[in-house]
């Protein structure tokens, strides 16, 4: 115990807070999580950002509230998980508990959304435009807006592609509308889920996979790791697009399967970092220790090595969300995306077509794409910087 | 080495056998899988030529069968020796000679070996001018960051660059079609294709009218492109900056005329003033050899144009023109990505050798710094490109997946997008084959280069 006394006193702060106190010091890794959290904020709001539905509206001396009344469980999820996630910031606690506290959470809150909230089935975008034309409709408070992502504007006729701020019929499109007339600006926004949604549940997905068989790789090595090698050379060789069409083509299309096959077809990276980094760890004395007081494989595994080997795995996951974004866009934009809901590549698809360029289509959903996958490399690089050991003892020394 | 070499082509065996199983198990579990029906579906039939079509089918390859046995059928097909196959579908007597098959596409109903001969030539074609291209601009652009870690360039160079790798490939295609290709801006490029009917039947070389034009065209190149290069090679840092934005400018000035006339609009000014950013920025790169390049490929391009103003009278633009007009813009698209990444990991790799003890040593027995960069620390930072080049290939396959069904060039890439579209076995097994290979030969590859390289490597 007298040993203890000896070591010099230093504030006893986590590693984890260390880390994100390097990681905020950068502008760059700075700018990347303000480009993400606005993103998120768009996310969860976009129902009372771009909506067909009016926020409030006096319909035959009645007050309604369309906007809310059509809000879905997936609205309910977004809403739900933004509000946890700035209680378990403000929460006190290991960062991977409230992590885990979160996503439990937010989990839960979606799936009783599923099992309660049910929006009228039947939406009609076109009728509030036309009780406000008939005079029924009184004091519209409308949002910003005033259209949402599948309103196709059909009481305008076949409407078609107009480039931003055409102004045909005083209807006002910041950016314009797409190939079945519907807003882009409205698109955009509500895209902005699938492309969060899918870069972080499919890095999640590829991240617990590879963590898995990595592990088991390193820690075991011999005959289990020969195997293991093959099996992520395997899922290297064969081009991960490629794989992707292959199981889009077969599989059909949704959400939740691209997320999934995203998540399936990119863990080999990460098994290789953590293969090497608990081939390194598995040597070191706290783990034998571990072994030898008889801990079960999975203690020793997870609670033990994988805390300690944790710090490439922040960095390859940062970038992995950032490729996952690419992929869905690549999807979407090959034509074998999610089907009528919004996606940026899809928009992006539609930009040249059949030899004439609507510039609008490709300037305002490729630059939403290139933005985030930006923020999150500018992100990525910080943080590899920020638990680089070297960089962290050049920033003291100088 | 050659027992190492043998060693790895044989484990590329095993790995060739689970990549087909994946892609193979992939199809045989998606609902409503492969089936004689699938394939008979969309065309319109009287039931009983469907049962003929789909019983023609279920013989041809054996889709009736589990897929266990399917997949079998299948790998005893393509490897060199196995059972022959009779014309009924049925199995005959074990071979030595027998060879690979690859099979008939369902879709294209020809053999898949045509198609691949067809398509791959293409699609190498892409990528073998890319690498190149990607390792050249990458290594000059990281040596000149390197050298001054910190500085203007160094800073310029590592923002730039983070942002070019973040540009998705297909977004960098359609704007380069949509501004550079379409008919509502330039025209200077073709919108697709590998070649224009036309060019087909010219003579390999550009032709031009006469001797003299022939003359005139040269000399308008020659002295264009040394004027260019002799102003950023002799020229101080300002004038040369203050040259290249007032040639930035009259070039940006040029496109917005050729767009809509010369009197003098808003995209006048824009484009000039983005010009002369732009040119005025390149102008002060601080490498000597970087700058001297970028005047050359200018000065090139400058010179062809102001001969063809002149009167110089092109009769043919000939085939090989034609083919390279038409390579410009996918080679672009498809190379910029790993040109961004390996850029960062050259200056990286350089830089972490320049701080290591045997460069220090280098320099405390007095030689000068530009003797350390090149003949000590230069090829010993080659190493980490060498391990990366054996990842290009896959990404340079899966980005011409994407340049090729934008610029409908019919290589591999668009192959394997209409192999899977319309569920093709045969076709979507062959390209995963073939792609596999091509990716595992280039990890090889790149154990070969490194050897080679680092003479303390050696696989004995």
């Amino acid at each position: 115990m007298s040993e203890r006394a000896a070591v010099p006193a230093r504030p006893s702060r986590p590693w984890s807070a260390e880390v994100a106190g390097a990681l905020l010091r950068r502008t760059s890794a700075r700018l990347g999580l303000a480009w993400i959290g606005l993103l998120a904020l768009v996310a969860a709001f976009a129902p009372f950002i771009a909506n067909s539905h009016p926020l409030y509206m006096v319909l035959d001396g009645e007050a309604r509230f369309p906007a809310f009344a059509h809000l879905d469980a997936a609205d309910v999820s977004w809403l739900a998980g933004l509000v946890l996630a700035f209680v378990a910031w403000r929460s006190r606690g290991p960062a991977f508990l409230r992590f885990a506290g979160w996503f439990a959470a937010t989990a839960l809150v979606a799936v009783l959304a599923w099992a309660t909230v049910s929006p009228p089935p039947l939406v009609i975008y076109e009728q509030y435009r036309e009780w406000e034309a008939a005079g029924r409709a009184e004091r519209v408070v409308r949002a910003p807006i005033p259209y949402s992502a599948k309103d196709y504007l059909r009481d305008h006729g076949d409407t078609g592609m107009e480039p931003p701020l055409a102004g045909r019929d005083g209807r006002t499109h910041w950016f314009g509308t797409e190939d079945n007339g519907a807003d882009v600006a409205s698109r955009m926004i509500h895209a902005a889920r699938i492309a969060l949604g899918i870069g972080f549940i499919a890095t999640g997905i590829a991240l617990v996979i590879g963590t898995i068989i990595g592990g088991l790789m390193g820690y075991f090595s011999g005959v289990v790791d020969m195997i293991g090698m093959r099996l992520v050379e395997i899922f290297e060789a064969i081009p991960t697009l490629f794989l992707l069409l292959t199981f889009v083509a077969f599989f059909g299309r949704s959400v939740y399967m691209m997320m999934v096959i995203i998540g399936i077809t990119s863990w080999s990276g990460y098994a290789r970092y953590v293969r090497a980094e608990f081939l390194r760890l598995r040597e070191q004395d706290f783990v034998q220790a571990a072994v030898a007081s008889g801990l079960p494989l999975t203690s020793i595994l997870f609670r033990h090595m994988l805390p300690n080997g944790v710090a490439p795995l922040l960095v390859a996951a940062s970038f992995g969300v950032a490729s996952a974004i690419l992929a869905e866009t690549t999807l979407s934009f090959l034509g074998l995306g999610v089907v009528d809901d919004p996606s940026w590549g899809q928009l992006l698809n539609q930009a040249v077509q059949s030899s004439t360029f609507n510039w609008w289509l490709a300037v305002f959903p490729g630059g939403a794409i290139f933005l985030t996958v930006f923020a999150y490399n500018l992100v990525g690089e910080a943080l590899r910087d920020a638990v680089d050991p070297h960089t962290q003892r050049a920033g003291r020394a100088g | 080495m050659l027992s190492y070499l043998l060693r790895r082509a044989l484990l590329m065996v095993p790995t060739l056998f689970g990549i087909t199983l994946v892609v193979f198990v992939v199809m045989a579990s998606a609902p409503g899988g492969l089936t004689a029906q699938s394939l008979v579906e969309g065309n319109n039939l009287e039931p009983e030529a469907r049962k003929a079509l789909e019983d023609y089918y279920n013989r041809l390859y054996g889709l009736d069968q589990p897929a266990s046995v399917q997949y079998l059928r299948w790998l005893n097909n393509i490897s060199p020796v196995g059972f022959e196959r009779r014309a009924d579908g049925s199995l005959g007597d074990f071979s030595l000679t027998k060879g690979p098959d690859l099979g008939l596409s369902f879709r294209y109903g020809r053999p898949v070996t045509d198609l691949l001969a067809e398509r791959l030539p293409i699609t190498l074609l892409l990528n073998l001018l890319s690498i190149p291209l990607i390792y050249a601009v990458s290594i000059a652009i990281g040596v000149q960051a390197a050298r001054e870690r910190g500085g203007r360039f160094d800073v310029a160079s590592n923002v730039a660059l983070l942002g070019l790798w973040s540009v998705p490939t297909m977004l960098a295609g359609v704007l380069s079609i949509g501004f550079f290709a379409s008919e509502q801006y330039w025209r200077w490029f073709p919108t697709g294709g590998l070649v224009r009917r036309e060019a087909v039947d010219q003579t390999f070389l550009p032709w031009l009218a006469s001797g003299a034009d022939v003359l005139w065209m040269l000399g308008a190149v020659a002295v264009v492109t040394s004027l260019l290069v002799w102003g950023v090679a002799v020229a101080a840092r300002r004038p040369r900056r203050v040259g290249g934005a007032v040639l930035g400018a009259v070039l940006g000035y040029a496109m917005a005329a050729e767009l809509s006339g010369p009197v003098p609009g808003v995209s006048h000014g824009m484009l000039a003033l983005a010009g002369a950013a732009l040119l005025g920025a390149l102008a002060g790169i601080p490498g000597k050899a970087l700058r001297i390049a970028l005047a050359g490929a200018l000065g090139l391009v400058l010179g062809v144009i102001v001969a063809r103003a002149s009167g110089a009278e092109v009769v043919q633009a000939g085939y090989l023109f034609d083919r390279a007009w038409h390579l410009v813009l996918p080679v672009i698209a498809l190379s910029y990505g790993g040109l961004a990444f390996l850029a960062k990991l050259t200056r990286a790799s350089l830089l972490e050798n320049l701080a290591a003890d045997y460069a220090r040593t280098a320099r405390a027995k007095g030689l000068d710094e530009e003797t350390v960069l090149w003949r000590h620390v230069f090829r010993n930072s080659l190493l980490p490109l060498i391990t990366v080049s054996a990842t290009l290939l896959p990404s340079l396959l899966a980005g011409s997946v994407i340049i090729e069904s934008l610029f409908s060039i019919d290589g591999m890439g668009k192959l394997a997008i209409e192999a899977v579209q319309t569920r093709d076995r045969e076709l979507v097994l062959s390209v995963t084959l073939i792609s596999g290979l091509l990716t595992l030969a280039g990890y090889l590859l790149a154990d070969i280069a490194y050897a080679i390289a680092d003479p303390r490597v050696s696989y004995e």
